[in-house]
Order: C-alpha cells, then structure tokens, then sequence
C-alpha cells in the first residue's frame, strides 16, 4: 500500500486544525479527495488542498508532512494506529488523545503535546511546548497511556495530571514537571525547574542529569527498591540519549509530595 | 528389547492433562531464591492431596532473570486453571512473599492469566503500589527488608502430567543410584519437573483398593515383600527393589525428551549398575490421552 506526502504551498493565515486527517480516514481515497477533506482555518471549513500539494508515496500508509507546520495544531489528534511524520515542527496539541500509531515530529511541536495520550507513541525531535504530556484545560486526567519523548526540551507544567504511560525528555524541562501527577512515569535527562512534582500523588520521576530542588514536602526513602529499579531502568534505557546508561546506575528516592497522597516517587540517578 | 542387559518393557506410560505456570522466583543471591523456590514447591508431590504437583525447574543467572539478579524457574501443575490460581496465590503468598529479598515474575508470557501479585498486593494495606512498565503490571509492596515487588499476572497452559517410568533393580543401593542417575539426566532438561522427593516415588500406585473409599493403593505387583503372597507379582528374585520417577511436562515431546533421557541414563549403567528391567505405569490406555511407549521412545531417540 502506499502512503501520502503533504508538502505545505504557503502558511496560512490563519490556524488550521488538522482534526480529522489521520491515516486510517484517508485509506482508498485518491490524491484528489484528500485534498477535499475539509479543515477548520478560522472559523471556515476549507479543502486540505488549499494548504498542502497530495502526492502518492511509497511509506506504507503513512501520511508524511512537508513544511514548517507550525500553525496546524491538533497533528495526530485521537489517531488510533498508523504513522504520521512532519518533516518540520508542528502546533498545539500535537499527538493529543492519541489512542495508538506514531507521530514523528523531526521540529519543534507546540503546547499541550501528547495531552491526554492513551496510547501509541509521540516522538518530537525538537523542543516541546509548555503542558505536553498533561490534561486538556478543565479536565481531570492527563496522560493515560502510551509514550512521549522529547528529544529536546520542555516547557512547564510537563505530565501535569498524567496517570500512566511514560513521558520523556532528553533536555530540560520547565517549572512544575509532574504536578499533580496521578501515576506514570517520567524521566528527565537534563535539569528540571522548580517545584518538581508539585502535589504529585503517585508516579515516578527519574533524573538522569542534574538534581532537582526537592521541596520539603518529600521525604528521602531510606531503601533503594532495587528490583523496581531494575524494571524501570531497563525498560527507560530503550530510549538511549541520557537513559541508556541507567541500569548501571545507583539511585536516590524522595518520596512524596506529603500534601497530596504522598507515593510518588522522585528518582535522582548518581 | 535388551539394552545393555537390561530389559525394555512393551509397555506404555499413561499421562494426563493438567494446567501449569511457570515462576521466576528471584533475590538478592541464589540462596534466597532458593529457599523461596523450595518452599514454595513443598508439599506438591501429587495432586492427590498436594492441590498441585511442583518443582524447580532450573537455577538462573543474573543476566536470564527481568531484574538482574540470581533466580529459580518453577513450575506448578494442577488438575484445572482454578486449582492451580488458587496453589499460585497460596504458596506465592505463604513461601515468596515472606522470604527476604525475593520478587515473583511470571515465566509464561502467552495463556489465560492468573492473578501472582493482583491479590497479595493487598497485604500492602493501601501502601502497595501499581506500576505498569512497557504493558506489563507490577505491585510493589512495602515489606520490613525493602519491598515485594510482583507481577500482577502468570499465565496458564495446558501441559502433560504422569509421564513415568518403573525401574526395576537388583537391590536398593542400586535402585537409588540409578534412579538418581535418571533424574539428574532428566532435570538437566527444559519444561519438565519430577515433583517426587528427590524425583523419586517408591510408593507406586494403582487403581482402586480393597477399601470402597480409596480410589488409589500400593502397586502390589512391583512390591518385593508381596513376592509369592500378591496373586500376580511382577518381582523376581533377581529384582526386589523397584523405584518409579513421575514427570510432569509443558507439552507431550517434553514429557517424551525427558523418559528418554531417564532410560538412557538407566541403560547406561546397565544390569552391571543393578538396573535389570524399565517398565511403565498405565491404566490400560483408556483413562489418559497421553501414551510414552518405551520402546517407541528409545527407537526415535536412536534415530536422532
């Protein structure tokens, strides 16, 4: 079967919300009708076409994106299975609700990356926005599933709300990474803001570079659960970058944040 | 069929089939895990009165097991998938659970899932904690040296119990080397338990007694001291001690694997180690859908 490649005319004037454009809703269609399939671009319903030139490819499926898609959000938004790569960075809620399939995105994607992500796989080659990995405004849970990793940095409030899955940034991350996590993990390669794990209930976050200020409302663990670790680590060292070497490494724990329910976890690699 | 004087029954073992798990007991060294496994595998000789039949199957490395330490793979057989949950929860429970150090893992990834950890868990009185990690589910759960960490599920399979074999021996110094040689060829083998004492059971059974209320009694038969008493005995004077070794197995071919290389080992020592016949322990071939012929066996082994 043979895929599709989507090379941006101009930027828009407008956001485009790219809801709806998924791999699996453009099966059997010719290069004609995906260029019908309609997209929000303010408040008008406008042809896919108007933005992007459809040509057959031979990538099995997948729908690569050509272009600086900056100003298209909602990339990938509740894809279920398939692949989706945008050759250039791309928008808000990139990968949000993503239930299975993969999104590569080789730029920079916006805010609220991979928000509520239950499944699949967000690969951002670049930097990541503020709220990746977390909840949509107003609503209760944030990421549920599946995996994000950021190759570069990320903004604030990272994992915010997130309940399972893992969620990974190579680079540093902002202020508040995992506040008000549920479950899940996290892993950091390089430094992390303030207020890590801010009323985090459950979950684990693992630093791999630089220790984090660590508020008082954690307490040290005085053992290691070295065979948790083991699990963790092993599993986090398929990512590479700054998590291959984790095995081999020891661990602290602060156990916390005592405000909230107090069995989260936030590991420091020595 | 003579081999090397001993004497090859035209006969058959009966085996049945039973739902099994595979554990990977591990600790913090292989002593630990040890006593894990061996407590855990107590008491599990037979499903008569055991619930379950269990053994270790094999010592791990440090670089086979899912945390990097060393370990022990089990295997625990019973007669229904209910049984055999209910023996996992207990024994893990009981024997894992409480000796220091240890983790559970279930050592079958493919099959009808059991709860490991998804019970005991709730020893951790609201402490215990769930981490799925790469879609497997774990419970970690705080305990006085650390914590038990468990899979949430083993999973189950169908698999093969009662393969046997019946060796016969001149004496019962003979009779135990022999046996121990076939067991020791047997236990180096994959999937397979002899979940006897030692892999080895003197108190052979068959069908039925004299007593309405038992089902099963002393083979009669192969017992030197009925020699001239049973109305039919299978003892000569040249053979008055008789040892039988029970197999359980995952699949059929393993069962098989593991009788040929008990004969071998048996065949090896010959009628000058003081082995002089290997019988079968059957019950006409009606009530078990496995059937080990011996002979049969033995021609395939050579042929491979």
């Amino acid at each position: 079967m043979s895929g599709w490649r989507l090379t941006l005319r101009q930027a828009p004037a407008l956001r485009v919300d790219m809801r709806g454009v998924l791999p699996a809703a453009v099966v059997g269609l010719s290069s004609a009708q995906i260029e019908q399939v309609r997209v929000g671009h303010g408040n008008a319903l406008v042809p896919l076409g108007e933005f992007f030139t459809v040509k057959a490819d031979d990538n099995d499926d997948a729908l690569v994106f050509e272009g600086d898609l900056s100003r298209f959000d909602r990339v990938g938004w509740q894809m279920t299975g398939g692949r989706i790569t945008v050759n250039g960075p791309a928008g808000h809620y990139a990968g949000g609700c993503m239930g299975g399939g993969e999104l590569q995105v080789k730029g920079h994607a916006g805010l609220l990356a991979a928000c509520e992500m239950a499944g699949g796989q967000l690969t951002v080659e670049g930097d990541a926005g503020d709220f990746a990995a977390s909840t949509l405004p107003g609503s209760v849970d944030g990421m549920r599933g599946g995996t994000l990793i950021v190759k570069g940095n990320a903004g604030a409030r990272f994992g915010d709300r997130m309940r399972r899955g893992t969620a990974l940034v190579f680079g540093n991350v902002g202020d508040f990474v995992a506040s008000r996590m549920v479950a899940g993990t996290i892993g950091i390669g390089g430094q992390a803001g303030a207020h890590v794990g801010y009323g985090m209930r459950r979950g684990s976050v693992v630093f791999t570079g630089a220790t984090p200020d660590i508020a008082m409302t954690f307490v040290p663990a005085l053992v290691e659960a070295r065979v948790f670790w083991q699990l963790l680590a092993r599993d986090l060292a398929r990512h590479g970058g700054p998590f291959a070497q984790l095995p081999a490494r020891a661990v602290e724990r602060h156990l916390g944040d005592l405000a909230s329910d107090g069995r989260g976890e936030l590991i420091v690699a020595r | 069929m003579i081999e090397n004087g001993v004497a090859i029954d035209d006969s058959f073992a009966e085996a049945f089939p039973m739902k099994a798990t595979r554990l990977i007991i591990t600790a913090h060294n292989l002593t630990w895990a040890l006593n894990a496994a061996v407590s855990a595998t107590g008491f599990a000789t037979s499903v008569i009165a055991c619930g379950c039949e269990a053994g270790i199957e094999r010592e791990l490395s440090a670089d086979e097991t899912p945390d990097g330490r060393p370990g022990v793979s089990v295997l625990i057989f019973s007669m229904s998938g209910k049984e055999l949950a209910k023996q996992v929860e207990r024994r893990v429970g009981q024997c894992v659970l409480t000796c220091p150090t240890t983790a559970a893992f279930a050592g079958i990834a493919e099959g009808e899932a059991i709860a490991l950890g998804k019970n005991l868990r709730f020893f951790g009185d609201g402490w215990q904690i769930s981490k799925v990690i790469n879609g497997v589910r774990y419970w970690r759960i705080p305990v006085m040296d650390g914590e038990f960490v468990a899979q949430e599920t083993t999973a189950v399979v169908k698999c093969v119990g009662g393969g046997n074999l019946l060796l016969l021996c001149r004496d019962t110094d003979t009779a135990l080397a022999v046996s121990e040689a076939a067991v020791a060829a047997m236990k180096a083998l994959p999937n397979v338990i002899m979940p006897f004492p030692g892999g080895v059971v003197r108190s052979g059974s068959k069908v039925g007694s004299k007593y309405a209320t038992l089902s099963a009694s002393t083979n009669d038969a192969f017992c030197p001291s009925l020699y001239g008493l049973a109305a039919k005995s299978e003892i000569t004077p040249e053979t008055r001690c008789v040892m039988e070794i029970v197999i359980d197995g995952l699949t059929e071919a393993d069962v098989g694997a593991a009788m040929l290389a008990g004969m071998r080992a048996g065949i090896a020592l010959g009628s000058a180690g003081g082995l002089l016949r290997i019988s079968a322990g059957n019950y006409g071939g009606k009530l078990g859908p496995f059937h080990f012929h011996l002979r049969k066996l033995l021609a395939a082994g050579a042929s491979t």
